[in-house]
C-alpha cells in the first residue's frame, strides 16, 4: 500500500507539509502544486528539510506552478505535467489531498 | 467487496462548516452501511475539547454530530497522539472507550488499511 | 481506470482549474471518469452566473463546457449548495429566491452521491484549498 499525497499550501503559512512530513511512509509519495511548489525556494527553511529527507522522499513537482513562479526544479525532484499527475495517481494505491 | 473511506478532519470547529461538512460525509457513509473512519488531526482535535459552547456564537452544536457517529455505524474513531500534544490537550479527557489515540507514526499505517482518503 | 474527482473550492480558487486540467488529462489518457461531485465552496464552480473579465479565464464555464463535451455525471452537493447559495429552477421555487444560478449539465443532490462514486471507482482524487 502506498499513498500520493498532495499538498497546494504554501509551506510559509501553513503547516500541512511539515504534518504530511510527520506521516509519510517509506512507500509513500509527496506531490507539490500550487503555493506548495513554494518549499522549493533555494536555501528556504522548507527547501532544506526536503533536500535533507530526498533519498528517502519521492518528490514530484507540477511543472506549471514551477514555470509560473520562477522556480527551478532541484535536481532530487521530478517535475510532472498534467499525464504524468493522472499516471501517479494510478501508481499509488490511493492519492490524499491536504485540502 | 465494500471500498473503506478514511475520513481525516483537520479543520477547528469555530472555522467554518468545514468540520461539520467532513463530520457529514462520515455520517452519510455510515447512513449507508460504508466501513468509514474518522482521523481527527491538527487543529480537528479541537472539536473533541470538553466544554465548548456553540450558543456563545449561536452555532449548532457539532458533539450532537459526533456522538450520533455511533448510532449511523461509524466507529473507528482515531485522534493523533502529536497533534494533542502540540496543543496541549489530555488524552484523559477525551473518551478513551470511543477514540483510539494514534501517535504520528502509526497513521501512516492507518491510512494504508483504507482504500481511499478525504483530508478536509 | 475509473476516477472519482471530488472539487472543494470556488472556481477562482487555482485549485478548481488544476481539477479541470486533472479531469480533462484523466480522459485523454483513455480512463473513464463515473462522476464528478462538487462539495463544499466547489459548488460555486458549477455556477452559471459568474462574470469573469474577457481576458481571464471563466473556469465554471470550462467545467460546465468539459461535462457537457463529455457528458460527463455532475453532481453538485445540495445541502452544500443551498447554504451557498447555488440554486437551480427548482430549489429557487422552492425557497422563493429570486434567482436560479444552476442548471444543467449539474444536477443537485445528496452526499451519498459521493459514496456511491467512492465505491465504483478505483480512484478518488480530491482538489480544494488555494
Amino acid at each position: 500500500m502506498s499513498t500520493l499525497h498532495v499538498l497546494s499550501h504554501s509551506p510559509f503559512t501553513d503547516s500541512r507539509l511539515s504534518s504530511c512530513l510527520r506521516l509519510l511512509g517509506t512507500e509513500d509519495a509527496l506531490l507539490l502544486c500550487g503555493d506548495a511548489v513554494y518549499a522549493v525556494q533555494p536555501h528556504s527553511l522548507p527547501c532544506d528539510a526536503l533536500e535533507q529527507q530526498h533519498a528517502r522522499l519521492s518528490l514530484f513537482i507540477l511543472d506549471e506552478d514551477l514555470q509560473a513562479r520562477g522556480l527551478e526544479c532541484p535536481d532530487w525532484a521530478t517535475r510532472v505535467d498534467y499525464a504524468t499527475f493522472v499516471e501517479l495517481s494510478l501508481r499509488y494505491t490511493k492519492v490524499n489531498t491536504w485540502l | 467487496m465494500l471500498q473503506s473511506l478514511l475520513i481525516i478532519s483537520r479543520q477547528a470547529p469555530w472555522s467554518g462548516p468545514g468540520a461539520r461538512e467532513a463530520l457529514d460525509i462520515a455520517l452519510a457513509g455510515g447512513a449507508f452501511d460504508l466501513p468509514i473512519g474518522l482521523l481527527f488531526m491538527d487543529d480537528g482535535v479541537f472539536q473533541l475539547m470538553p466544554g465548548q459552547n456553540a450558543g456563545a456564537l449561536q452555532q449548532k452544536d457539532l458533539t450532537a454530530n459526533l456522538q450520533a457517529l455511533s448510532l449511523f455505524g461509524v466507529e473507528d474513531l482515531f485522534a493523533c497522539k502529536d497533534s494533542l500534544a502540540d496543543r496541549a490537550i489530555l488524552p484523559a479527557g477525551l473518551d478513551a472507550e470511543t477514540i483510539k489515540v494514534l501517535p504520528a507514526d502509526e497513521i501512516g499505517a492507518l491510512i494504508d488499511r483504507y482504500d481511499q482518503v478525504i483530508t478536509l | 481506470m475509473k476516477f472519482a474527482i471530488a472539487l472543494y473550492s470556488a472556481p477562482h480558487a487555482p485549485s478548481s482549474r488544476r481539477a479541470l486540467r486533472f479531469a480533462q488529462a484523466v480522459l485523454a489518457s483513455g480512463h473513464e471518469i463515473v462522476r464528478l461531485f462538487f462539495y463544499q465552496d466547489g459548488v460555486h464552480s458549477a455556477s452559471n452566473s459568474i462574470v469573469t473579465p474577457q481576458d481571464e479565464q471563466d473556469t465554471a464555464q470550462q467545467w460546465s463546457d468539459f461535462v457537457n463535451e463529455h457528458k460527463l455525471d455532475g453532481i453538485v452537493c445540495i445541502a452544500a449548495a443551498l447554504r451557498r447559495g447555488v440554486l437551480n429552477h427548482e430549489e429557487a421555487q422552492r425557497y422563493q429566491r429570486p434567482a436560479a444560478n444552476l442548471d444543467a449539465p449539474w444536477e443537485l443532490s445528496g452526499l451519498g452521491q459521493l459514496h456511491d462514486a467512492v465505491q465504483a471507482a478505483d480512484r478518488l482524487i480530491c482538489f480544494g484549498g488555494p
